[in-house]
């Protein structure tokens, strides 16, 4: 896949995660991978149409979940990865896809993308696409992954 | 289109009448008014007005804070800021309540009309959409199983809860882009998966990749269908499904949405049971 698709991944996670408050974020390493993903516990899933058509999957554990939730919640507590921490990082991704698709626009790429779907357990996902591009990135030292999937309409 | 009512919400009685009569002469029908939360409440509880102006700052309260009680009485009223004061702050505060726009005082007549009757319209459309999609996603399955394998699925009734799922082992999400955003899960046993693509490829399939490409396929195509008739009944629709992703597992568990409208259905089929989950949300703060 090209790269300049991957790219406005990583700069919108790079600029939103900064602005939410996290000062400890850096890229680890870009690699392509085949269409299997195992999920490190939590993902959420966004379909992507227009000029490119594909998903964006963002994976990460439950623990770099809850802080994440705990940080966009203004440092309250969180136990439990409950309703309330769920829904807190379906918005991430929200804001993290919305953020890479108007970068996608300055590039004169169009995109649309639908509403997220978050699952958590063990399990595996399998992209529509032979190529993932998966994005390896660090929270506080804690992986987070961005699988990206797309091809051109 | 039927007759838009107003509730105008001001704390000055000038702003009051002048919005009163904007309002008016562009054929909207203001059915009342009132000056701060109090008043606001009782007059949305009396009068169900479809939209409501709202001012942002009150003595005593705000339009925020007002916004919120008025939602408590009825979630559907749109609540239109008209405010003099308009930044980052307060957009984002618009936004947490679920502002349906926001125009800046001095307030231009045709520019509160063209928004008023834009959120209505497009409140009408995902009406619309919303009293459509089930039946048609409900029909797209019946009609892809009917013609692959010459079968019709027993539906369950609809069920508009919004709970955690968990998934009966395979998963396949798509998105769906368009007019609104929106998502269909459809989720089987396993087995069940196992069974539907042995009866389409008439062979014993043991290869999970060749399993997970066929329900992807056939969910593809259910969606496909479904969207593509929507759009045939509304073109305004313009809905467009994302390929599938497959999830499945040991342990798999399908968070709450937060989606404005859900509907999902389980049905019996030769295979085992179908388990499919639509829904749309309603677009963002104009």
């Amino acid at each position: 896949m090209n790269q300049k698709y991957t790219e406005p991944f990583i700069n919108s996670f790079l600029n939103v995660l900064s602005q939410l408050g996290f000062d400890n974020i850096h890229k680890e390493s870009v690699q392509e991978i085949g269409k299997n993903i195992e999920s490190p516990g939590v993902i959420v899933i966004l379909g992507i149409v227009g000029d490119l058509r594909g998903n964006v999957i963002y994976g990460m554990s439950e623990e770099c979940a809850k802080k994440i939730a705990s940080t966009m919640m203004m440092g309250m507590e969180v136990n439990e990865f409950d309703e309330m921490a769920q829904s807190a990082v379906s918005e991430l991704s929200n804001m993290l896809t919305a953020t890479a698709s108007t970068e996608f626009t300055s590039m004169e790429i169009r995109t649309d993308i639908s509403t997220p779907t978050l699952m958590y357990g063990a399990f595996n996902a399998s992209a529509s696409f032979e190529h993932v591009m998966r994005l390896e990135m660090r929270l506080d030292d804690l992986p987070f992954f961005i699988f990206v999937s797309l091809e051109q309409d | 289109m039927k007759e838009i009512k107003i509730v105008v919400v001001d704390d000055s009685p000038f702003s009051v009448a002048m919005l009163t009569n904007m309002l008016t002469e562009s054929g909207f029908n203001v059915v009342g008014s009132a000056n701060n939360l109090e008043e606001s409440i009782d007059a949305v509880t009396r009068l169900n007005p479809d939209v409501v102006t709202m001012d942002m700052t009150m003595v005593g309260t705000n339009g925020i804070e007002c916004t919120k009680a008025i939602h408590l009485v009825n979630p559907n009223i749109k609540v239109v800021i008209v405010s003099s004061m308009m930044d980052e702050e307060i957009e984002r505060d618009a936004r947490k309540v679920k502002i349906a726009g926001y125009v800046q005082k001095p307030v231009d007549s045709e520019e509160l009309s063209l928004l008023i009757n834009r959120i209505m319209a497009d409140e009408e459309l995902f009406t619309e959409l919303d009293g459509l999609y089930y039946t048609v996603f409900k029909e797209a399955l019946t009609d892809t199983c009917n013609k692959l394998f010459k079968m019709v699925p027993d539906f369950q009734q609809e069920d508009n809860s919004n709970k955690v799922q968990v998934s009966r082992g395979v998963s396949v999400v798509i998105g769906i882009i368009g007019r609104y955003g929106g998502r269909m899960i459809l989720d089987m046993a396993y087995d069940t998966a196992k069974k539907i693509t042995d009866s389409l490829l008439k062979k014993d399939s043991q290869n999970k990749e060749e399993i997970i490409n066929t329900i992807a396929e056939m969910s593809n195509i259910v969606a496909g269908n479904a969207c593509s008739l929507l759009n045939k009944s509304n073109k305004l629709l313009g809905l467009r499904v994302a390929p599938p992703t497959v999830v499945y597992g040991e342990s798999l568990n399908i968070s709450k949405s937060e989606l404005d409208s859900l509907a999902s259905t389980k049905a019996e089929s030769i295979f085992g049971e179908l388990y499919m989950s639509i829904g749309f949300k309603r677009g963002e703060c104009e």
